[in-house]
């Protein structure tokens, strides 16, 4: 009994080395392992083993060839190897100082270095740190390979053609085309439920002049899809410093005798205002318009567990 | 039996392996073992395997030549098997991510090396301005790495969230680090006369004391803090810091993605169970704002109370008139 492990990588081998598509039964004659007979079992073994090399990222091409069995199998060696880089020496100790600075929650990125024959750096420093998500990779390959990718999201399926990866305050989002709201959209990746599918290369078509900086805004209460609404802030003394530096002075609508401020903010998503603003503790307060502050306090309410004040809106 | 997923990793591992040795020509044991994460008689019993790989007729001649003892690898394999195979969808991401990453700190070369790898990649990747991060550019950002770089101590000024004060701090920087998408300064507090970890945008003054920080530059202590600091949050939870835990609901399952130094289990009424070090009830007040209606303490019952507290003095901003 021959040992998968050793089929698979005679099979690698003999697909890789010689160029000729090669049909099934040369590929049973030739690789110890497959069912002696012609038939089902043999076909299904080799339909495993190609999907055990797809995952891995092997690609076996199928080609029509002529002759009773009509399909060949090849690995292309562009399918196979890297190309080269050519990278100068001080391209790759940059990118090996890189690789060594930011943490990604898995050695993938050591991985990499090691395959394009570059020596890991050791004892340099980490400078960042981004969450590491499964769906990540997926979502890069299928920007680069235009595809439409397909994923749960707040309960609904969307079907988005991607434009964008990008880390924005500590998150990762995808920016692209929503194919169902024919409309640009932003979503959180760690929002996502379950896997995420990539249809076929070539299969996404984003709308001419498509702007994926446009779509995402700077500041979380822009990311969302209600009507915009201009929320007025107070801010106190000892925090209106820092928040102006965070929110930029075009907020600014107003400053008070004790060093407080006023600003007025674009919000699309009250939520992520409201998260926002309740991290600034008692230093913060929404003066209006009414229905956001009384949505304010009718979540401190629910917090504070006391009744309702009379009168405001449920 | 060997499992689908068991054959494909092995076989992975093996072909990297395979490549090294071809580059190399010879390994010892111990070596192979360590790169790639394989015990030693693993790694023998694949590299024997492989030995009886290669074309038909399976002639000694069109195999692998390999050749093991206890110590070494000897190997004579050829150019191709030598050739890098391509970036799996991983790696590829990876390799990209931290390249953005690093041309995304303030005050990186625009121009630079690294700027040069990164278009080549992307050319060969396929994946030219798909990928992109924006990190925060603090107000005292530039000179707080500086003095972390170069080894000098820092008056700051800084409001703490978990104290709810300003005040004025020396500190020896020790290392300056983005995590959650906050920049991180963690160093030697002179005032605390222990190592504290202070937000860089929450710093409104800083200023170099001219003094050489004396905690700086001793390699052990550095990886030390590391070590101690790599899973806390906004603050480095001290021997006071209280264990709670909560319930929270899917609108709040967010929190336990934002805080590095919670961990959290399914709970059997279907929400998720977190548990989370306090070291101050100001942020947790703030904490349990955000998560509002949507998390419960569970535990410590005195913890229990500071949400209800944080929102009932929030309200007297809002009702003043309406709060006892």
């Amino acid at each position: 009994m021959v040992d998968r492990l050793e089929r698979l990588t005679d099979l690698v081998l003999v697909l890789l080395r010689d160029q000729r598509p090669k049909t099934l039964r040369e590929i049973a004659s030739e690789v110890p392992g497959y069912p002696a007979q012609e038939g089902e079992a043999r076909r299904q073994a080799f339909e495993r083993d190609k999907r055990t090399l797809r995952d891995g990222g092997i690609e076996v091409t199928a080609t029509p060839i002529d002759g009773p069995e009509q399909v060949g199998y090849v690995i292309r060696p562009e399918d196979y190897y890297l190309p080269d880089l050519d990278l100068a020496p001080d391209e790759q100790a940059a990118l090996n100082l890189a690789v060594a600075g930011v943490h990604l929650g898995d050695p993938s990125g050591r991985d990499a270095l090691w395959r394009l024959g570059l020596p890991a750096s050791a004892g340099a420093r980490t400078v960042a740190e981004l969450p590491a998500l499964p769906a990540l990779p997926v979502l890069h390959g299928a920007l680069r390979g235009r595809a439409t990718v397909r994923f749960d999201y707040r309960g609904e399926t969307r079907r988005v053609d991607p434009a964008l990866l990008r880390f924005h305050g500590g998150w990762w989002y995808l920016v692209g085309y929503d194919l169902d709201r024919a409309a640009p959209r932003t979503f959180r990746v760690d929002r996502m439920d379950g896997d995420v599918a990539a249809a076929a290369p070539g299969s996404a078509v984003l709308p001419d002049g498509f702007d994926p900086d446009a779509a995402l805004p700077d500041v979380p209460w822009r990311i969302g899809e209600g009507a915009p609404v201009t929320v007025a802030v107070h801010v106190d003394a000892a925090l209106a410093g820092l928040v102006l530096d965070e929110v930029g002075a075009a907020a600014l609508a107003g400053r008070g005798e004790d060093g407080s401020v006023v600003l007025h903010l674009e919000v699309t998503n009250t939520a992520a205002l409201r998260s926002w603003l309740f991290e600034l503790g008692d230093h913060a307060e929404v003066l209006g318009p009414e229905e956001v502050r009384a949505e304010v306090v009718a979540w401190l309410e629910a917090v504070a567990g006391v009744p309702a004040t009379p009168g405001a809106p449920a | 039996m060997t499992t689908r997923a068991d054959a494909g990793s092995r076989l992975l591992r093996l072909l990297a392996v395979l490549t090294w040795l071809a580059r190399q020509g010879r390994a010892p044991v111990s070596e192979l073992s360590e790169r790639f994460g394989l015990e030693p008689d693993e790694l023998i019993a694949d590299l024997e395997l492989a030995a009886c790989c290669g074309l038909p007729p399976y002639s000694p001649d069109q195999l692998m030549e390999i050749i093991i003892d206890d110590q070494e690898v000897v190997a004579d394999l050829g150019t191709e098997l030598g050739r890098s195979r391509r970036l799996t969808a991983a790696e590829g991401f990876a390799l990209a991510a931290s390249a953005r990453a690093i041309l995304a700190v303030p005050g990186a070369d625009p121009d630079g090396a690294l700027h040069r790898a990164v278009g080549k990649l992307e050319a060969v990747l396929g994946g030219r301005g798909l990928l992109r991060v924006d990190l925060d550019d603090p107000a005292h950002l530039a000179v707080i790495r500086d003095a972390s770089e170069g080894g000098r101590q820092l008056e700051l000024h800084y409001y703490s969230a978990s104290s709810d004060r300003e005040s004025t701090r020396i500190v020896d920087p020790v290392s300056v680090r983005l995590i959650e998408g906050h920049w991180y300064l963690d160093g030697y507090c002179h005032n605390a006369a222990g190592m504290r970890r202070f937000r860089v945008d929450r710093v409104s003054a800083a200023r170099l004391t001219g003094e050489p920080a004396c905690h700086h530059g001793d390699e052990a202590e550095r990886q030390r803090t590391e070590e101690e600091t790599q899973s806390s949050e906004a603050f480095v939870p001290g021997p006071e810091a209280t264990v709670a835990h909560l319930a929270v609901d899917g609108e709040a399952v967010w929190i336990t993605e934002a805080l590095l130094n919670s961990s959290s289990e399914p709970l059997s009424d279907g929400r998720t169970g977190v548990t989370l070090a306090v070291a101050s009830t100001v942020w947790f007040g703030r904490l349990l704002l955000r998560l509002g209606p949507h998390a419960e303490v569970l535990d410590p019952p005195e913890l229990a109370e500071t949400g209800r507290h944080a929102a009932r003095q929030l309200l007297a901003r809002y009702r003043p008139a309406a709060t006892p």
